[in-house]
């Protein structure tokens, strides 16, 4: 099994985007910068809602209505943080996978916060149909809030423990 | 002054402990994006790109605690990590000019919270009203930008 992941990283190190952006100064920054641009996009969108079924800085508009109306930047933003996180990826795959760290965020926390973010915004309008949010909906809203801050845990554990250095 | 923050005994135990240094790192980082993505998001509505149902007033003010909580708690966690290598930040060109884009961000994004109600009751999104938010948008991208490379530029972070 893992050497079929390996395989499949040394293919994509070998791309054409991957040498490019690990041979250039400057496009490593640039795919760091997507990925952050994406995520702030992503993340603020995703954990408002989380924090509005949680009841936490709550105004007039439900979960639902926030969730429904940051839809189109919601996904856009994965698009852009994924994008940027690929190349991120393409650049030093062997490296990255080899780190714990990253590991567990790219094949346990991210793939379980993404199936519990699909699942909040397929339920959100049941849980929101009264003025107060269900019980059920806040406990889904902080669930993914803690996975999304997991992601990052394991991300900045990644960060400081990766023995790549982009000077 | 810098030097004597850095050499702190606090800070120094803040340096040295990696469990520390991540635990700050990812406060940092979360609130950043999160801080960042609702000050865009209003930027997107008076432009009229996101959210368009929405009255910008009411999205304004659902956005308001969460953008200046999640600022509050970045600016404090961005200044303990400062704090470990503050005499080097501090003469790094590079983090001098990301501060001053904050700074000018920061005012913009002040001004648009001010005149949020007047733009609202406007039959149609004053010309200044989109001209300050896409400023908004391009200014938090460049904050972005200058993170990224003062670790390319400097090596320090």
């Amino acid at each position: 099994m893992y050497d079929v992941v390996l395989a499949c990283c040394r293919w994509l190190e070998n791309t054409p985007w991957g040498a490019t952006v690990r041979g250039s100064s400057w496009m490593y920054p640039i795919a760091l910068w997507l990925h952050f641009v994406g995520l702030s996009m992503w993340l603020g969108t995703s954990l408002a809602v989380d924090l509005r079924l949680m009841g936490v800085g709550a105004r007039r508009q439900t979960a639902a209505e926030l969730s429904n109306g940051f839809f189109a930047c919601n996904w856009i933003g994965f698009g852009v943080a994924f994008l940027g996180g690929f190349l991120l990826l393409s650049a030093e795959a062997t490296t990255y996978v080899a780190n714990t760290g990253f590991r567990l965020k790219l094949a346990v926390l991210t793939p379980l916060a993404m199936i519990w973010h699909l699942v909040v915004q397929r339920k959100i309008r049941l849980w929101t149909q009264t003025e107060q949010t269900s019980a059920i909906g806040k406990w889904a809203g902080l669930i993914e809030l803690s996975l999304w801050i997991s992601v990052v845990t394991a991300s900045v554990g990644f960060l400081l423990t990766n023995a790549v250095i982009h000077a | 002054m810098w030097e004597v923050l850095q050499h702190a005994g606090w800070v120094t135990t803040l340096a040295t402990s990696r469990g520390l240094y991540g635990l700050v790192s990812v406060v940092h980082y979360s609130t950043v994006f999160f801080g960042v993505g609702t000050i865009v998001l209003l930027d997107l509505r008076i432009l009229g790109v996101a959210d368009r149902d929405q009255h910008l007033s009411l999205l304004a003010e659902q956005l308001r605690p969460w953008t200046w909580m999640g600022f509050a708690s970045a600016v404090f966690s961005g200044f303990l990590l400062f704090a470990t290598e503050a005499g080097d930040f501090a003469a790094a060109t590079p983090f001098r000019v990301k501060m001053l884009i904050i700074v000018l961000a920061v005012i913009s994004a002040l001004c648009i919270e001010w005149s949020v109600p007047k733009w609202d009751r406007a039959p149609v999104m004053p010309v200044t009203a989109r001209l300050v938010a896409l400023i908004s948008i391009m200014l938090w991208l460049g904050a972005i930008l200058v993170s990224v490379e003062i670790p390319a530029l400097t090596g320090l972070g």
